[in-house]
């Protein structure tokens, strides 16, 4: 039986229809068509379904929908602001931290979350930050770079 | 070869990256058609054993359910890559835990899942084989009874009336001879385990079947045109009446060369009559697709006193699993790593592929010779040692250089072998000695590239001047969008950012193989150049035309035209192609590249050109081990790697780094444990791939010895990051605590095990 919820997803309060068994990664997928979260196991092991919690990165494929409706939600959709990429995009691009791009809009969140918590870490902290994030492509070496680098810039 | 290039050799960022950090980027999974059925799949839960009966009478009946479909009541033709050994769902038999046998289409997942679990079949166990050795020598359990008569290539050696799928034998010069003409002589064994590829993208396919029964097939493919030829032959419909549409591909490692959910997506769309998508869950994904071949390795050098092969006896056990899939086919390449980057004269193998009942093995990054230069480079470690050589210094006597002979008997051309062996060594500083417990290992490696098959491309200058690419290699996240533009751009002498990528549609781009061991640098690099050199001959006809001069007294860069000696006689891109829209046509390019390939004599092995070209790498690792708990710490990783030319010196760094983290992941974390043919680990839960707290200090060294038939002079190099790492790991273990494991992984139970038993020898 679905009913009628609001979820305030990237700074918009949206109205669905969901089931109370059904998970947050399948209404922002399905319902709400933001595609960038991306399912990859059935267990929130490989991290590319992060969304960020009022600031907090989870796990969208362990969480309930009906669970989230106080809370703001971040989508890879909504760190955009004014059409510009946000630090963490640009050097993700620039420094070669990019390559099929499954693990990215997860990845990108993570590094966000930390940031935004600590804006100088060192690089244990980038590796423990994004050590829920699994990439089988790029080796970390230059995601840890491009994490560093956006930290470096002033414009956060 | 040009020397004076603009573009080829920059470190340009990727053309997509900000599709991707934007989650713009759409692929398979993310793609929906109007009124779509989701498919699920039931698979075997034995990994042998005869299908009875299959009742889906209650599993019809859930509500939204609209397809039930099994091969028991509808056997189905037979298709496979190879052999063609493989039903849609099970005809009469399952052969491993996780083989298809009913597939069912509802308008949503929760009915689908539904009605599974109510599917009813009955089976009747047979004893299964899961020893690959028990296997070869096994006459009477035959796990494919009708082998002999399964369709197949002529070439291909599977013996009736045994599990044994293919054979290849190679014999040059003489090892009986060489043996005894040897100072010593080593014979060593060693394995490699099960593994999977763990693409962070799990399997997807969308199947949509319209009025008139043409079909379009959107999914996460690394060879577009080879599933549109197995769709074709299966289902009895024309190419011509197969789309297939291949969006962004979240990571293929060979894992996606094969068809797995396409010929239930295409059986269900047909009965349906609707669009149908399947995506593999990721436990799925790692039973049901396929999985890395392990490999028994029995390796035989004979050397001389100073420590130069004479002679090499190899014979290759490869588990292919319930299905050959690319078995017989890696059964037959990696014969051409067996002698490693070294001159060997005399050399004999024998590349057995087997069937068992566990998962299917199929292609995997580098296509076996991960599995071959285990073995050969823990072996030449053995040997320097034993001699009282440096490991470094027996590689060098060894080395194959330009002109030697290969495994197969081919002349080599682009040899950079030597200089990644002074590379790496210099980046390392080998020869320090490390404080105790520490280590350092080198391996080196041969890898090869086939291009059995071309690569095409078309190049069109748009009406306003801006450049699209027609080709059909697959961006897996390897870079090649990126190159290809790079390699147009350079031709052209037009900016990067006025050329774009066309979707990868087979209704519109021309013919290409496939998207594997590392050819497309090489052959869709080939193919964009020879389209972007006719695209350009075009636009000066038109331009000479135009200006009233030859097409060689015209200059064409920065995406103008411009007559030699007279900068004011200029025309942009733009202007001169809608001249010609108007005036004379559209101005269209195309391009293709093919080789002459010689296949492997069946008595000798040898041929003139089997291989398209072969890359060159060595690895050094540092480690530290603790010798309490067999924990080992990897330190740092030098890789050099001969490319040939880097066409794009960052993303070559790319590849080589998350080639030697998925390296590491090979020795010390990955393995599918199996019990009774059930996977125990189907999970990323117990399924470890590295972290990114796991990696060491990573160096990438680029290395280049053009290749005359390269574009620029670039080969390849995604397949080959990993391929010495496993050697180099387990040499710099040894080297670190005098420990050596020939079964991979290297778990640190091993090593504490293998540690005490040393203690026990080295004190009786």
């Amino acid at each position: 039986m679905k009913h009628k919820i609001k979820l305030n997803v990237n700074g918009k309060i949206c109205e669905v229809s969901v089931k109370n068994n059904q998970l947050l990664v399948d209404v922002i997928r399905n319902e709400l068509g933001l595609t960038g979260t991306k399912i990859g196991c059935d267990e929130g092991e490989c991290g590319v379904c992060t969304v960020l919690l009022d600031g907090r990165p989870v796990r969208s494929c362990l969480q309930l929908a009906v669970d989230v409706k106080d809370k703001k939600i971040t989508t890879i959709e909504g760190i955009v602001k004014n059409g510009n990429l946000h630090p963490l995009q640009k050097a993700f691009i620039q420094h070669g931290a990019v390559q099929c791009g499954f693990c990215t809009p997860g990845m990108i969140l993570s590094a966000k979350a930390l940031l935004d918590n600590t804006p100088h870490p060192t690089v244990d902290e980038v590796r423990t930050a994004i050590d829920g994030n699994l990439c089988r492509c790029t080796g970390y070496a230059r995601i840890i770079k491009a994490v560093l680098a956006a930290a470096e810039g002033s414009d956060l | 070869m040009s020397n004076s290039v603009t573009v080829v050799g920059k470190s340009i960022p990727r053309v997509d990256a900000e599709q991707k950090v934007t989650g713009a980027a759409k692929y398979t999974c993310d793609l929906a058609l109007p009124g779509m059925l989701c498919g699920k799949v039931l698979r075997s839960p034995y990994s042998h054993a005869k299908i009875l009966s299959i009742d889906t009478s209650k599993a019809e009946r859930v509500k939204g359910v609209e397809a039930v479909i099994c091969g028991r009541n509808n056997p189905s033709k037979l298709y496979g890559v190879y052999i063609r050994d493989q039903s849609i769902l099970a005809n009469d038999k399952v052969r491993f835990v996780g083989d298809p046998v009913v597939a069912i289409a509802a308008v949503a997942e929760d009915a689908a899942e539904e009605a599974l679990s109510l599917v009813e079949v009955q089976y009747e166990e047979l004893q299964p084989i899961f020893d690959p050795e028990e296997s070869i020598e096994e006459r009477a359990n035959l796990i494919h009874e009708g082998l002999d008569k399964y369709v197949r290539p002529d070439e291909c050696r599977a013996v009736g009336g045994t599990n044994i799928c293919n054979y290849v034998k190679v014999r040059k010069g003489d090892v009986q001879k060489g043996f005894k003409e040897a100072f010593k002589v080593y014979e060593d064994r060693f394995t490699t385990q099960l593994m999977h590829h763990c693409y962070l993208e799990p399997h997807a396919v969308i199947a949509d079947i319209d009025s008139s029964g043409s079909l379009t097939l959107y999914g996460s493919f690394q060879a577009p045109f080879m599933t549109r030829a197995g769709i074709a032959n299966l289902f009895q419909i024309p190419v011509s009446r197969v789309r297939v549409i291949t969006p962004f591909v979240g990571g293929g490692f060979g894992g996606k060369c094969t068809m797995t959910l396409e010929p239930i997506a295409v059986s269900l769309a047909m009965k349906t009559g609707k669009p149908i998508k399947l995506i593999m869950s990721r436990n799925e994904d790692f039973i049901a697709s396929v999985v890395r071949h392990p490999a028994i390795v029995y390796i035989k050098t004979g050397v001389n006193k100073n420590g130069e092969i004479l002679a090499r006896e190899i014979k290759l056990i490869w588990d292919t699993g319930g299905y050959a899939d690319y078995g017989p086919v890696v059964a037959i390449e990696a014969v051409t790593a067996a002698t490693g980057p070294y001159r060997v004269p005399n050399v004999s193998i024998d590349s057995y592929c087997v069937y068992t009942n566990k998962p299917i093995g199929g292609a995997f990054r580098s296509f076996g010779s991960a599995q071959v230069h285990w073995a050969s480079e823990s072996q030449v470690d053995i040997i320097a040692r034993d001699l009282g050589i440096d490991p470094v210094d027996i590689r060098l006597i060894n080395a194959v250089e330009e002109g030697s002979s290969s495994a197969v008997g081919e002349t080599l051309h682009s040899v950079g072998f030597n200089e990644t062996l002074r590379e790496a060594s210099n980046a390392i500083g080998w020869g320090k000695r490390k404080p105790s417990g520490r280590g350092v290992g080198v391996a080196s490696m041969i890898h090869f590239t086939v291009a059995f098959l071309p690569s095409s491309a078309i190049v069109k200058v748009c009406d306003d001047g801006s450049v699209r690419i027609y080709k059909g290699a697959v961006e897996l996240g390897q870079g090649t969008n990126t190159i290809l533009t790079q390699i147009v751009s350079e031709v052209m002498g037009i900016p990067v950012d006025k050329i774009s990528i066309a979707p990868n549609d087979t209704e519109f781009v021309p013919y290409d193989w496939g998207t594997f061991s590392s050819r497309q640098t090489f052959c869709s690099g080939n193919a964009v150049r020879f389209a972007a050199e006719d695209a350009k001959r075009q636009l000066l006809a038109v331009a000479s035309e135009k200006f009233g001069v030859k097409p060689d007294d015209l200059i064409c860069a920065d995406g103008k035209l411009s007559v030699k000696g007279e900068p004011d006689r200029v025309a942009s891109f733009d202007e001169i192609a809608s001249y010609s829209y108007l005036n004379s046509g559209p101005i269209i390019g195309k391009g293709s590249f093919h080789l002459d390939i010689v296949p492997l004599d069946p008595e000798t092995g040898q041929s003139p050109r089997f291989i398209a070209y072969y890359m060159y790498a060595t690895q050094i690792a540092e480690v530290e081990v603790d010798e309490q708990t067999g924990v080992v710490k990897i330190l740092k990783l030098v890789a050099a790697h001969d490319v040939g030319r880097a066409i794009n010196p960052l993303n070559i760094k790319q590849q080589i780094e998350g080639g030697l983290v998925m390296g590491i992941g090979t020795t010390l974390y990955e393995e599918l444990v199996l019990d009774a043919g059930n996977i125990l680990n189907a999970t990323f839960v117990d399924y470890k791939v590295p972290r990114a707290k796991d990696i060491p200090e990573l160096v990438p060294i680029i290395v280049e010895a053009p290749h005359r038939e390269g574009p620029f002079g670039a080969k390849g190099v995604g397949e080959t990051t990993l391929i010495p790492t496993t050697a180099a790991i387990s040499n710099a273990i040894y080297d670190a605590i005098g420990v050596r494991i020939k079964d991979l992984p290297i778990t640190p139970e091993k090593i504490v095990k293998a540690r005490r038993e040393k203690h026990r020898l080295d004190n009786k």
